[in-house]
């Protein structure tokens, strides 16, 4: 692993008497694709939650990016020095197009000008392989894919050192998902370093350098893709005892 | 129809409409009601800057609009400073108090903000009631000096003077509210409206934005205040009451929250609806009534407005 630019150190999150997230503790060195998977309601979002502030940090432990410890700053902030997240469920600016949705990022989370911001927009939407024919689009009559690749597009304007992706694949055809496998491995190569939360495993093997597997809340095990899958603990709590 | 006809050929027609009707309408009451109409038009368009395009709960707008009045009332005729400049210094006033009621309610949400906007508007109205020294207390103050340039007096040619003040007003106060809504700052705060968690990992600070949504919406606001006091020549604590809220509410509500010319076109139908109604035997006290109708109907039937409807049908 190369430098880590993301430490998380006994992380905990309690809601009342539940413990959503309990005492973990990870690394994600620069550059990584870094996987995080789970059954529903292991605490993998919560986990994104508590990294970025929104809606909430965590009840104690640190989380340090950059070697700087963030877990105390207000959300926007986490975001602007770049930690950038998509979210699970479809997450959209209705009443903006795809451009003014890339440009409201750009200005807020990027601090370029408005000039600058609509050069960029055209090769961040490049990246994210997005139709260039439908930038004047509202976002909410894009397709479902749409949505995701502006997700991506709109933290990607801001130059992010960190994506953090919540299982972006939810929702996509086999297809799709195969597109989306290619433009995650090209913002990868831009320099980009990935957290990825996923359900369809085909993807998180695919694309994850290393892997976390959370269950009830804690790590279950750690390592490769392909020695975390072999887990006899993983299979059991996670893939229901058989991969 | 086209964005070019529908937000530029059509509000310049009725720019150009609003400007020539002088010329046709020359008894002072009618241009009384069009220059009413234009203040409250002011009020319910810069309203819908922190309502309807930031989505807050702002049922303190009206306050913006009393601070306006009492500023320039007390600034005209306590002070004696020229009322064009009083009118100016409700324009930073309103703004300033916007600032101190923004502060408790930046990161509160729904009904806290309704709850807290309005103590707040109560609040300013106890204290406008409770230094009667300074503001005339209940009676309110009167004979507040009127507006002269040079020789010219604002209250001859049958109000010809306000009525052209005050259009212009409107007009400014209009490319304030399309510069905005057009800048990437009025894009963030539609952002923070329909998906706050979102604008947050953006980059947007969601207090930020929310304190100046509120701040700005009361520039104009208040000036439309200052202006109403050196018009009407008198300043008096019934604009904090229920009434005006509702009134200008249902401008906003019934021309279309989030649109620009929504509440101008509303406030101009609706004023004019409403002393036609005056007019009408029996109909003196039910002209509120029907305002209320037309507004469970336009939100039950058209949510987004008589302007969206517009919309709506012209494709």
């Amino acid at each position: 692993m190369t430098n880590a630019i993301i430490e998380v150190v006994d992380a905990c999150k309690s809601f009342g008497g539940l413990k959503a997230v309990k005492d973990v503790s990870f690394t994600v060195g620069a550059g990584e694709i870094f996987g995080i998977a789970g059954p529903n309601g292991s605490g993998k979002s919560t986990l994104f939650n508590l990294m970025t502030g929104i809606p909430y940090g965590p009840t104690s432990g640190e989380i340090r990016f950059d070697g700087t410890r963030i877990d105390r700053w207000p959300a926007h902030a986490i975001a602007r020095s770049g930690l950038c997240r998509t979210f699970q469920k479809d997450a959209e600016f209705p009443d903006l197009t795809v451009l003014e949705t890339l440009l409201v990022s750009a200005v807020y989370n990027g601090d370029l000008s408005a000039s600058e911001a609509a050069n960029e927009a055209q090769s961040v939407l490049e990246l994210a392989q997005f139709d260039p024919n439908r930038v004047d689009m509202l976002s909410s009559e894009l397709s479902v894919y749409e949505k995701k690749q502006l997700m991506i597009a709109s933290a990607l304007i801001s130059k992010p050192k960190v994506l953090m992706l919540d299982e972006p694949a939810s929702g996509l055809t086999k297809p799709e998902i195969a597109k989306l496998d290619a433009l995650l491995l090209g913002v990868n190569r831009a320099g980009v370093t990935i957290l990825l939360i996923e359900h369809v495993l085909s993807l998180l093997l695919s694309v994850s350098q290393r892997l976390i597997v959370l269950n009830q809340g804690a790590i279950l095990a750690q390592g490769l893709p392909a020695d975390v899958v072999k887990d006899p603990a993983v299979a059991e709590a996670y893939l229901g005892g058989g991969v | 129809m086209t964005p070019m006809i529908r937000n530029v050929v059509l509000p310049l027609a009725a720019l150009i409409a609003l400007a020539l009707t002088p010329i046709f309408v020359i008894d002072s009451y009618t241009r009384h009601l069009f220059i009413i109409a234009f203040i409250y038009a002011i009020i319910a368009s810069n309203w819908n800057l922190s309502l309807g395009q930031c989505g807050v709960f702002n049922f303190g707008h009206l306050t913006f609009f009393g601070v306006g009045v009492y500023t320039t009332a007390i600034l005209a005729k306590t002070v004696g400073l020229n009322p064009l400049l009083a009118i100016a210094a409700a324009g930073v006033t309103a703004p300033i108090v916007a600032f101190l009621m923004a502060a408790p309610v930046a990161r509160l949400k729904g009904i806290y903000v309704v709850l807290v906007t309005f103590a707040f508007s109560q609040l300013v109205m106890q204290l406008v009631l409770s230094q009667s020294q300074i503001t005339g207390g209940a009676e309110g103050m009167v004979r507040i000096p009127y507006l002269k340039i040079g020789d010219y007096s604002f209250i001859r040619d049958y109000k010809l003077g306000y009525y052209y003040l005050c259009l212009g007003l409107l007009v400014v106060s209009t490319i304030f509210l399309i510069l905005i809504a057009r800048s990437p700052f009025g894009k963030s705060l539609k952002a923070v409206r329909d998906a706050e968690d979102y604008a947050v990992s953006r980059g947007i600070s969601v207090s930020r934005q929310r304190v100046l949504a509120l701040a700005l919406s009361a520039i104009f606001t208040g000036v439309a205040g200052g202006f109403y006091a050196i018009y009407l020549r008198v300043a008096s604590p019934e604009v904090f009451g229920f009434g005006t809220l509702t009134l200008a509410l249902s401008m906003l509500l019934i021309g279309g929250v989030g649109t620009t010319y929504g509440p101008i076109v509303a406030a101009l139908a609706i004023s004019f609806a409403t002393e036609s109604l005056a007019g009408i035997r029996g109909f003196e006290e039910a002209r509120y009534i029907v305002i209320a109708v037309a507004m469970i109907l336009v939100l039950r039937l058209a949510p987004e407005g008589i302007l969206g409807l517009f919309r709506r049908l012209t494709g």
